[in-house]
């Protein structure tokens, strides 16, 4: 697959699956929480490619380090895009894609002109991960709190004694909830092409692994979300991402049986020949 | 008084948990080759070594512990802020992260041996059934206590950070101090206990690594009872110590000079540490020779 085909699927499914959060609002429940957990796996899964292609220009130990900047760069953009409410909430998932957009093409710019790294295709590689990063973040936020307007996210409320009081740090942004998340996500991304780095890598098992990572990120923050939603929309996150996990992860055993050079169990060393 | 007393005595506890999560941290981290030695575990095969140990490529050591460990800290939060007990809260949420740690064990293992295909390394399926479950006992420990500790910090000493942030900056450390005092034991050491002592790594052994144990084949597993002799509890005084002082200095100096007390106290530490590191090394040059004579000899 090109990859230009996998950033039109990552960034168009996770711009949609952004917007599905929304039946949230417009219904008054907090079942569709999860789409936002989706729309972090489109983007995720895009990311990865991203990072295999950035990556072969000889980045080795540059891998987990690319996961740390666009994850980095991208929490900025999201908390920002969050942050504007002239235009209504509906504007904040493609501003926060424009707003990273500028911000990884600077950041590209410096590390390339300025740092002189000399990468060909380091400042759009930059742009886009650092649209990975905030997508992914306002993702998982979106699923962890059934919302993605800033003035929720500083809101919390704390029970004492049966009585429900407004405290800014059993919030989302106010109790590092946000933290997780980065974390999260930065390991997420890199994790796929960082595992199955090597000769023999191949394409759809690193996208493979990609989606399961995404859904690993998404099964924790299904748990994590306990502290904001009702139990029944916390269930409801738990199982698809559940499900989700589990196909991708029996699925990504299947593609690396399918690529390794033996599958043995319990067997001693197989030395070579001429060794 | 009480009050001082009462913080010294919450760093003491801190300090000792921090101990054992180093410890647990670089033992798990030397049983699955994560880090520094899996360059060479990784080598191995491409210089037609093939092998039986454990990869575990999950990033370095610090970003990864610094996922678990907030992981960790931010499930026990979520948990408490429906009203969990803590400890149990602490236990569950650092069991959903140990969950989490196995997975991208198994997921990295598979990849990295399945990418080796062209250099005939093949997937030893039971190394990630006995393997796996041994770190992820080991990385339990190094969450809990970390957590733990973290917990102390807010709780106790009024911390003004949330538990996951402090998750986050405290694992980033527990990895990182792991990282750098356990992992070259295992790494430089153990991985080439066959070459000749003090030669340091010469290009031409590249990749040949230790395979064969006493009896039969090295396992990873062996990796674990070694580290436990002396990479790991050095790991884990080193840790112990950076919060043991980190929280001693604030609580002894945050009065003097509106806080910068601490700030200065800080200083001087660091600065007395730098003294100890080069008369240690000044010793070791001293006692060892110099390196530029080996190399010669070895040559």
């Amino acid at each position: 697959m090109s990859h230009n085909k996998v950033l039109g699927i990552g960034l168009i499914g996770a711009i949609i699956c952004m917007y599905l959060t929304y039946l949230n609002t417009l219904l008054g429940v907090q079942y569709f929480s999860f789409f936002g957990g989706i729309a972090a796996v489109f983007a995720l899964w895009w990311g990865t490619d991203t990072i295999k292609h950035l990556c072969s220009y000889g980045l080795g130990t540059g891998v987990p380090s690319a996961g740390m900047i666009a994850l980095g760069s991208g929490v900025i953009a999201m908390i920002l895009a969050t942050k504007v409410n002239t235009f209504g909430p509906l504007v904040i998932p493609v501003l926060c894609v424009v707003i990273a957009a500028i911000l990884g093409a600077i950041i590209g710019y410096v590390a390339n002109n300025i740092v002189n790294m000399n990468i060909p295709v380091m400042v759009v590689s930059i742009a886009e991960l650092c649209i990975v990063g905030a997508v992914t973040v306002l993702g998982l936020t979106a699923m962890a709190t059934g919302t993605f307007v800033f003035t929720d996210l500083i809101a919390g409320t704390a029970t004492f004694f049966g009585i429900p009081v407004t405290n800014y740090a059993a919030s989302y942004l106010g109790g590092g909830a946000i933290a997780v998340v980065f974390m999260l996500g930065a390991i997420a991304v890199q994790h796929a092409f960082n595992a199955c780095l090597g000769p023999n890598e191949s394409q759809d098992r690193t996208l493979m692994l990609a989606a399961e990572c995404g859904f690993i990120s998404m099964f924790c923050v299904s748990i994590m979300s306990v502290a904001f939603l009702s139990l029944s929309a916390v269930l409801v996150s738990f199982l698809v991402s559940l499900i989700g996990w589990v196909y991708t992860y029996k699925k990504y055993f299947v593609l690396s049986k399918r690529d390794a050079f033996m599958w043995l169990d319990a067997k001693p060393i197989r030395e070579k020949e001429e060794a | 008084m009480e009050e001082l007393l009462f913080g010294i005595g919450i760093s003491a506890v801190a300090g000792a948990l921090a101990t054992v999560s180093g410890a647990a941290e670089d033992t798990e981290s030397d049983i699955g080759s994560q880090g520094d030695p899996n360059s060479q575990v990784q080598l191995a095969p491409q210089m037609g070594y093939i092998h039986r140990i454990y990869s575990k490529a999950i990033s370095g050591e610090p970003p990864a512990y610094g996922l678990w460990c907030t992981l960790g800290a931010g499930l026990a939060w979520a948990l408490m802020a429906i009203n969990y007990n803590p400890v149990l809260a602490i236990v569950l949420g650092s069991a959903i992260a140990v969950f989490v740690q196995g997975v991208y064990a198994t997921t990295a293992y598979l990849g990295r041996t399945a990418s080796l295909a062209k250099f005939e390394q093949p997937v030893y399926i039971d190394l990630i059934k006995s393997v796996t479950t041994v770190t992820m006992a080991h990385a339990f420990i190094a969450i809990f206590t970390c957590v733990s500790m973290c917990f102390l910090m807010v709780n106790a000493l009024g911390h003004p950070f949330p538990l996951p942030l402090l998750g986050i900056v405290w694992g980033i450390a527990l990895g990182a101090a792991g990282s750098a005092t356990g992992n070259p034991f295992y790494g430089k050491e153990r991985q080439y206990q066959s070459q000749k002592f003090g030669a340091g790594v010469p290009i031409s052994a590249s990749g040949n690594i230790v395979r064969y144990a006493e009896a039969g084949q090295r396992s990873s597993l062996d990796n674990g009872w070694f580290t436990s002799k002396m990479g790991g509890p050095a790991s884990g005084v080193c840790f112990g110590l950076i919060v043991f002082l980190e929280l001693w200095r604030t609580i002894f100096f945050e009065s003097f000079a509106a806080g910068w007390g601490a700030v200065v106290a800080g200083i001087v530490l660091i600065i007395i540490f730098m003294i100890i590191d080069r008369m240690v090394e000044k010793w070791a040059r001293k006692t060892y020779g110099p390196y530029t004579e080996e190399k010669e000899a070895t040559a």
